[in-house]
């Protein structure tokens, strides 16, 4: 048997370029300036297409090509051009400035990568056979850790931009969960899911074109007008 | 035919108004499509009153008699919102309140964004209560929030930018969790199920399947359900978006997303409730649900009582009656179920006439405040500050009005489960709240006259709020029984399983 037909070859595969995902996922976290953010995003994106594309092959789920595709263009491809564009229209300053201090950023995050691995270990049921939980094993603790570090970029940024890439890292988190717990959504829904990315981040895009025009900030700190 | 035509006449609608050039052609169209749309819903629930289901679609669409109610009720407040809104724009223009825009968009174009976006609003929420599939649902609900943000910035304002942005932000990550739980159902029932067709997370598949599936991811997958959509139906503590995008965007949208998103955020919650009590028991839940809706209640009140603003103070009431739904649920049972239907039912009939009163104040006196609007403004404008008063007393949850009706029975509920301490609260909250808001609009309706200029002129708006009054007070009275039937076709829907 080649080895690129094994089984147990395709599983480091994919726990290999998931460990990828989650250092990426951590980079993001303590890079300071928004455009090499934008591209480490792209790249975590394009080594998600890689997972699928991976489990795709070595479980024969020809769907899940079809999710690898899409992550690529739209992940990949289409929305770093956007928010490039969108940060080079804006003219804003390049630096992120987090709440939170960069090293203590990076701790928190790891502290979360250990509630997401506490959290996987429920859904590990070895007896159960070889079913796509156990193959995605390593890859769900990822996936939950990214959700979490996610939630956490989202509390520790001000700036509208950085908001918009941690939702969508966090959104990363959630499609390497349906890809490695269940091979992926119906194909409907995989469609309904990037549809709905798409239009959400446009809209971002437009909010945060406007809300440079009118208060003249980015920062969303300072939209604190309503209350009570 | 008719799941498919009720989702292609709001689209047709929002394509025509799109290519519209002339006001009136657009306002025809709204106005039109809103009918045919409510027409063809009371033809659903004719024919789910008939069989037990209809599906179409190879079973993409699928409709019960749950699902008939919140399309009965979307359809009618979008009809009464269409009404409403021809009168409420055309006076927006002749105060020139659109020259405020700070983005200086032309009236036309703001116009067709309105009448695009609305059906295409009413679509998603449409879709949301006729797909199979819950996934698909989920789409639809992330639908209503991205069809209606632009909505939300309507005026243009720096703080209605703000309002949308807190809206998509708090929904986004609201819906980020609820789409993780509907990941984790499917994964619960993906060894029982064992495909990965497009069956798998079809509602009529896996409702007869639920007692099977893996029970700790279930329990999980509800948990982030509740967190999810309790976001988008905007039960505390994930309710910060709701004051800020009920007070800046235009009344009619507002009033769609207090009486109608509403019903399909908890609609969907209903879905999963079902699935987890078959698969878990009926008990799990029961006590989160409880400690939710008494949150809601209970952060309603103070911001209700010192609130200073009439249009915020709705969305602290509508913050209040999802509490009283989710309670409702909580309290479980046949009694409790009923209860929250029928509060739903109440509620989506009763809320927009209130928002449309104060709309219509707001237009006139300029100010969404309760001090500079002075008081006394049953002087200068009766139809609209009496009935203000009148629907403050329904929302409240006065008798004779409906709304007393739901509480009624909630509570019945809770006595019935022996849940006394939350029945005890659930009355303090109730009676701090309306001694809240009776003190504030009858500070604003009664008084001595401050002299302002007469309105209520504009017969398009006098007329839709006389009709929806009326339809509330004859609901205080009478409920029809086909409508009865229905919600009680619902409530078995949900018992089955409980």
């Amino acid at each position: 048997m080649y080895f690129y037909q094994d089984p147990q070859f395709g599983e480091r595969m994919i726990t290999l370029m998931a460990a990828l995902v989650l250092v990426l996922q951590i980079a993001m976290v303590a890079q300071r300036w928004i455009v090499t953010n934008i591209r480490v995003f792209a790249a975590q994106s394009f080594l998600l297409a890689g997972i699928a594309n991976t489990i795709a092959y070595f479980n024969h789920a020809p769907h899940i090509y079809f999710a690898a595709v899409m992550t690529f263009l739209i992940k990949v491809v289409f929305l770093p051009i956007f928010m490039e564009r969108l940060v080079e229209k804006i003219e804003i300053r390049q630096e992120i400035e987090p709440l939170v201090n960069v090293p203590l950023s990076v701790l928190i995050s790891g502290g979360l990568t250990m509630v997401g691995y506490v959290v996987a270990e429920s859904f590990y049921h070895p007896e159960s056979g070889p079913g796509a939980a156990t193959l995605g094993h390593n890859t769900l603790a990822v996936a939950v850790s990214l959700f979490l570090i996610g939630f956490f970029m989202m509390l520790n940024r001000r700036k509208a931009v950085t908001q918009v890439l941690a939702l969508l890292s966090l959104e990363n988190g959630l499609f390497l969960a349906a890809i490695s717990l269940t091979y992926g959504m119906p194909l409907v829904v995989e469609l309904g899911v990037f549809f709905d990315l798409l239009v959400a981040t446009m809209v971002l895009g437009i909010l945060v074109y406007r809300i440079r025009e009118t208060i003249d900030s980015m920062d969303v700190s300072k939209l604190r007008r309503l209350r009570g | 035919m008719l799941l498919l035509l009720l989702l292609l006449v709001p689209l047709a609608a929002a394509a025509g108004s799109f290519l519209a050039r002339r006001r009136e052609v657009m306002e025809a169209i709204n106005l039109s499509s809103a009918v045919v749309t409510f027409t063809l819903s009371l033809l659903l629930a004719r024919s789910t009153a008939a069989s037990r289901y209809v599906a179409e679609l190879g079973d993409l669409l699928y409709a019960d008699s749950l699902s008939a109610l919140v399309v009965l009720l979307v359809s009618f407040v979008y009809l009464a919102c269409a009404l409403y809104a021809i009168g409420y724009f055309r006076d927006d223009e002749k105060s020139q309140v659109f020259e405020q825009d700070v983005l200086g968009e032309v009236l036309i174009g703001k116009l067709r964004k309105y009448y695009a976006l609305t059906p295409l609003f009413v679509f998603s929420m449409l879709l949301v209560a006729l797909s199979n599939n819950l996934g698909i649902m989920w789409v639809a609900i992330e639908g209503t929030t991205l069809a209606s943000v632009f909505l939300v910035t309507f005026y243009g304002r720096a703080t209605s930018l703000e309002a949308a942005w807190k809206y998509v932000i708090i929904g986004g990550v609201g819906l980020s969790m609820a789409l993780f739980g509907t990941i984790l159902t499917y994964y619960s029932a993906h060894e029982v199920l064992g495909t990965e067709t497009l069956a798998g997370l079809n509602w009529s598949v896996l409702v007869t399947k639920a007692p099977l599936f893996d029970r700790t991811t279930m329990r999980l997958a509800f948990i982030l359900i509740l967190l999810g959509y309790g976001t988008k139906a905007g039960i505390a503590p994930m309710h910060t978006w709701k004051p800020d995008v009920y007070s800046e965007a235009p009344v009619p949208v507002a009033a769609m997303l207090a009486a109608a998103v509403l019903n399909c955020a908890l609609y969907g919650l209903l879905r999963f409730l079902i699935l987890t009590s078959r698969c878990v028991g009926p008990e799990f839940g029961s006590n989160l649900l409880i400690l939710f809706g008494l949150l809601s209640m209970g952060i309603a009140v103070p911001f209700i009582l010192v609130q200073k603003s009439f249009r915020r103070i709705l969305a602290y009431s509508s913050i209040d009656h999802g509490g009283i739904m989710v309670l409702g649920l909580g309290f479980g049972g046949p009694l409790g179920v009923l209860g929250m239907l029928l509060h739903m039912t109440f509620h989506s009939v009763t809320k927009p006439l209130m928002f449309f009163c104060a709309g219509n104040i707001q237009q006139h006196v300029g100010t969404d405040l309760f001090k500079k609007a002075k008081g006394g403004l049953i002087h200068a404008m009766p139809v609209s500050a009496a009935l203000f008063l009148m629907t403050t007393l329904a929302v409240t949850g006065s008798p004779p009005f409906s709304l007393f009706q739901s509480e009624f029975t909630v509570l019945r509920a809770a006595f019935a489960a022996g849940h006394v301490w939350p029945a005890v609260l659930f009355v303090a909250f109730l009676v701090a709240i309306f001694a809240g808001f009776l003190v504030h609009v009858a500070k604003l309706v009664l008084g001595p006259d401050p002299g302002l200029p007469p309105a209520d002129t504009c017969a398009w708006k006098k007329y839709t709020l006389l009709g929806l009054a009326g339809v509330v007070v004859v609901m205080g009275f009478w409920l029809p029984s086909p409508l009865y039937a229905l919600i009680q076709g619902a409530a078995q829907i949900v018992m089955e399983v409980r």
